[in-house]
């Protein structure tokens, strides 16, 4: 697209912004993977319609104030980029736009609060456990709450577990056949420490010592994609610091949006000093389903048990795995390696379930419209178990299907490759 | 009768997006008044995404509608005629000749929120809403063993309001047809605002507005046929030393008979485009390739077809390797889809043609397209649905190193090429505004004055999409005010 973006003046994230914008030959090929499309139908609630919103608030010939409400509504899960014949590296436009235009957003206290409130908490798995066991106590009171208050409350699960902290280093079992770093992460360390438990004791069982290295922190995407640039520059900074690249086989995450932060490392550091070191420690970087798959194909990884009787699993692509990744092929082949399980395609399986990290809590009737949707979509495949890679999927699968009436469980990929270890799926 | 309902309508219940502040121009404003605020967009920031297609931008419409039913098309039709504005009808705007883009300020009535989408599979029929997406209607039917094969490559986002504006077609149409093939009756609003009904019988009026771009009326449902997908389907792919050998081959390869479900062609920059971005294992050092799939319900039928085709592509010159698999035969169909998004990493702006000439011009057409191409410095490549004539010559350039008017110029040139062939300017994309220029070279004036009287018969003040397929008159600096 020809535009006239002063990108000098708008410094190296100019240069990520200008070349997306570039790239885009507005063919609208994009338009129906795009979630919010799929609920409202226009065309500035489209990716394409965004890129055109985008480059007119950066040569200002539009006011960032009247293009923001449709920039908010997107979920940011990238649907857009894997649809995209042309390349378009639409999440790092939206995620540079985000930064750039942060600063001059006039936002009410009450939202700026909230939003404070969201950074400060989410990263900090201790500080959200209170959060979360305060919000448990608070449930009751859903009904009398604004919905952007109740939103929270809803995916809270009805227990919240206790926290449980993992060790810095777990050994491999046997003889030692690899060495990996892994990001503890945030949020889920809270709500569902099982997630780590289970990559544990699945690697270990593969004879990989892990590595939990000190002073690593959130992956900063959280930060990121609100548009808290400073706040996400200190975050990767502690995590370039804590991770040397050289002294492990792959850095991992089990969570969609972690991991998709980490590989963004290079972007965000774009133009600056620090640039080749994210390059290197992205390099590494990989989902846990990546990992495990590659030992996989290589007929190195320790079989499963078989399922005592035949198991439906219906995976559900986590966007930030899927679109932003390009991890579709891991999970499912890891899920069918375990003998009994039949994994099923879920009805539009693109679209976004709604989650999309802080979504729920500032758009919530649409993150709940396509919660609904996606609960139906899986639901309708009649699985025995669901399964996906990320947090944010989980509670919001969780709570969906749930209110749907389904008592089907949604488990971690991780998760059901443990239980299939230990021969209890 | 009853219809089979597709749940493909959303339903959002979830808050539709509504413009804030008030509207700042009385069209707006008595439409807001008329439809409510969630279906009509007045503020700067939505009106300005109403303004582009998938090739050009143009003017910012005062106000856009996304009516749900036709009677919202009928107010909107009458507010803008009230207003003595112009109309813009708009389905996905991925439309390649700027047919959906305003020339002036008006009104824009966008489609996409009216898909309601039935399948009738007794009567082997599909009843459309205009903002159905294409893909939809063979997604509906298969469950009932029917397709809809009109397969654009933009079928996964065009509207069935935009296929049948531009009359669209694909691969499949060599042998199955265009979108108009397929259309059993229409509803469409006049420019006054009245609704008709329409079938093939009679004066075929629905011919008319099918391939009119939304100058003659706006399609509001249609009734498109449905056929059953052959069993068989077997994949070819030919390479050739030189662009007009794959050509001559395409004219032997009918010339026996054969009738191929799809024959489309690719000259050595669209490969090298296509390997340079999937790395498919194309061959690289040929001059064109020729992808073929012959297709039908019997098998030695579909086998000899291959073989007859094969056969004449060597005949003409051509090595020939069989799609053993159906994977095979994917990736292959991959990398001729391909081709317009591997173009966009070689110059970030394209000027697409859409020719037809007769089979029997084809070497020769792109063999002096060719030469064009190369005599001019700019990069030009070449394919399209040969099987049909339908050739696309892009012309690939960056506005911020090639002057605009020789890209024109050039596009200028191939389309004499066409036409001093006896062939025309549009195969399936329109004239819209980008062929306009060169109607009066392409069609008498005679008939041009026949296609003008046609527009004043429906459109008699020239409300409807003006700026797009007639040249303005002569000594006219717009068609109307
Ligand atoms: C990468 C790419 C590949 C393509 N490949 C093909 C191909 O293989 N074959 C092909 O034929 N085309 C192709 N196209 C062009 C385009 O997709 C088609 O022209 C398509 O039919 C346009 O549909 P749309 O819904 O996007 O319509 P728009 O672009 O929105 O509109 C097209 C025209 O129809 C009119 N219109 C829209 N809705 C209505 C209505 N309800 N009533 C009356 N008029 C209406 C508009 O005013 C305009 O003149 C391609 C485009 C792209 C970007
Ligand atoms: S598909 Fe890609 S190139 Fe096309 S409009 Fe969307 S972002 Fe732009
Ligand atoms: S990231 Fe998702 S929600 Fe945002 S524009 Fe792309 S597809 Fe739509």
């Amino acid at each position: 697209m020809q535009h006239d973006i002063p990108v000098p003046a708008l410094g190296p994230q100019g240069e990520v912004m200008a070349h997306a914008v570039d790239a885009c030959v507005h063919c609208g090929f994009c338009l129906p993977a795009c979630p919010t499309y799929a609920l409202l139908g226009d065309e500035m609630d489209s990716p394409r319609g965004r890129i055109v919103l985008m480059k007119e608030v950066l040569e200002g010939t539009l006011p960032l104030a009247d293009a923001a409400p449709h920039l908010d509504r997107c979920l940011g899960c990238q649907a857009c980029v894997t649809a995209c014949p042309s390349g378009v590296p639409y999440g790092e436009l939206i995620t540079s736009f985000r930064g750039w235009s942060e600063p001059q957003r006039e936002r009410s206290p009450l939202d700026r609060a909230k939003r404070a409130g969201i950074l400060k908490i989410l990263p900090a798995p201790k500080v959200f456990s209170v959060a979360a066991r305060v919000g448990q106590y608070a449930k009751p009171l859903a009904p009398l709450l604004p919905a952007a208050l109740r939103a929270p409350l809803d995916l809270l699960p009805e227990r919240v577990p206790a926290m449980q902290p993992q060790p810095p280093v777990t050994p491999a079992r046997g003889k030692r056949r690899g060495r990996v770093a892994f990001l503890a992460g945030c949020a889920q360390q809270a709500l569902t420490p099982n997630f780590n438990a289970a990559t544990l004791r699945v690697l270990a069982r593969n004879s990989i010592e892990v590595v939990l290295p000190e002073g690593q922190g959130c992956c900063g995407a959280a930060a990121l994609h609100t548009g808290a640039r400073e706040e996400a520059l200190r975050l990767v900074r502690q995590n370039l610091t804590a991770f040397d690249p050289g002294e492990y086989d792959a850095i991992l995450s089990n969570a969609a949006g972690c991991g998709a932060g980490l590989k963004e490392y290079p972007v965000v550091l774009h133009g600056l000093p620090d640039e080749g070191q994210a390059q290197a420690f992205a390099a590494k970087v990989q989902d846990i389903s990546e990992y495990l798959a590659g030992l996989l194909r290589a007929g190195e990884l320790e079989p499963f048990l078989p399922t005592p009787r035949p198991l439906t699993v219906a995976y559900h692509d986590a966007c930030h795995l899927a679109h932003a990744q390009g991890v579709r092929a891991a999970p499912r082949e890891l899920l069918r390696a375990i003998p009994g399980v039949t994994v099923v395609e879920v009805p539009e399986g693109n679209l976004c379930c709604g989650s999309a990290g802080t979504y729920n809590l500032e758009q919530p009737e649409l993150a709940n419209e396509l919660g609904v949707r996606k609960a139906r979509n899986i639901l309708s495949t009649t699985p025995d178990l669901i399964a996906s890679g990320n947090i944010g999927c989980h509670t919001q699968i969780g709570s969906h299907t749930r209110r749907q009436g389904s008592r089907v469980p949604v488990l971690h990929t991780v998760e059901v490759l443990d239980l299939a270890y230990r021969g209890e799926l | 009768m009853t219809p089979r309902k597709t749940a493909l309508t959303p339903g959002s219940r979830a808050p539709k997006p509504r413009s804030g502040g008030t509207p700042d121009n009385p069209l707006a404003a008595e439409l807001t008044r008329s439809l409510g605020p969630q279906k009509v967009l007045s503020n700067l920031s939505e009106r300005r995404n109403y303004r582009y297609d998938a090739i050009q931008f143009g003017a910012t419409p005062l106000a856009v509608v996304l009516p749900e039913s036709t009677a919202d098309v009928v107010t909107a039709v009458r507010a803008a005629r009230a207003a003595g504005v112009p109309i813009v009808g708009r389905g996905a705007a991925s439309g390649l000749s700027g047919g959906a883009v305003p020339m002036q300020t008006g009104l824009v009535i966008s489609f996409t929120r009216m898909i309601r989408l039935e399948v009738f599979p007794e009567r082997r029929e599909a009843r459309a809403q205009a903002g159905v997406v294409t893909l939809s209607v063979t997604e509906a039917a298969r469950p009932y063993g029917l397709i809809y094969p009109p397969d654009p490559a933009s079928f996964r986002t065009s509207t069935v309001g935009g296929n049948l504006g531009e009359n669209a077609g694909g691969p499949l149409c060599f042998k199955y047809g265009v979108t108009g093939d397929y259309v059993r009756a229409l509803e469409f609003v006049d420019a006054d605002g009245e609704v008709h009904e329409l079938t093939r019988d009679a004066y075929d009026l629905a011919g008319l507005l099918i391939g009119s771009e939304g100058t003659l009326g706006l399609i509001t449902e249609a009734t498109l046929r449905l056929t059953p997908p052959p069993k068989y389907t077997r994949t070819l792919l030919a390479s050739f030393a030189e662009v007009g050998e794959c050509a001559e081959a395409v004219s032997r390869a009918i010339a026996t008979g054969a009738v191929p479900a799809k024959l489309e062609f690719m000259d050595a920059a669209c490969v090298s485009a296509v390997e340079d971005y999937l790395a498919l294992g194309l061959p690289r050092d040929a001059g064109a390739v020729l992808l073929v799939d012959t297709d039908g319900d019997d098998l030695d039928t579909v086998e000899e077809e291959r073989a007859l085709v094969e056969a004449a592509c060597r005949e003409a010159g051509g090595t020939v390797r069989r799609a053993a698999t159906d994977a095979e035969a994917a990736a292959l169909w991959q990398a001729r889809r391909s081709v317009s998004p591997a173009l966009g990493r070689i110059r970030p702006q394209r000027m697409n043609e859409d020719i037809v000439v007769p089979r029997s011009a084809l070497p020769e057409v792109v063999r002096e397209i060719r030469a064009l191409g190369d005599a001019s410095g700019l990069p030009v490549v070449q394919f399209g649905h040969i099987g049909d004539g339908n050739l696309h010559p892009n012309i690939l350039y960056d506005p911020r190193r090639e002057s605009p008017e020789a890209v024109h110029d050039l596009a200028h040139r191939i389309a004499l090429v066409a036409i001093r062939h006896g062939g025309v300017l549009s195969g399936e994309h329109g004239i819209g505004t980008m062929k306009r220029p060169f109607m009066r070279e392409a069609v008498d004036p005679v008939t041009l004055g026949a296609l003008r009287d046609v527009k004043r018969a429906l459109d008699p003040a020239g409300r409807l999409n003006p700026g797009k397929i007639l040249p303005d008159e002569e000594g006219e600096t717009h068609a109307h005010p």
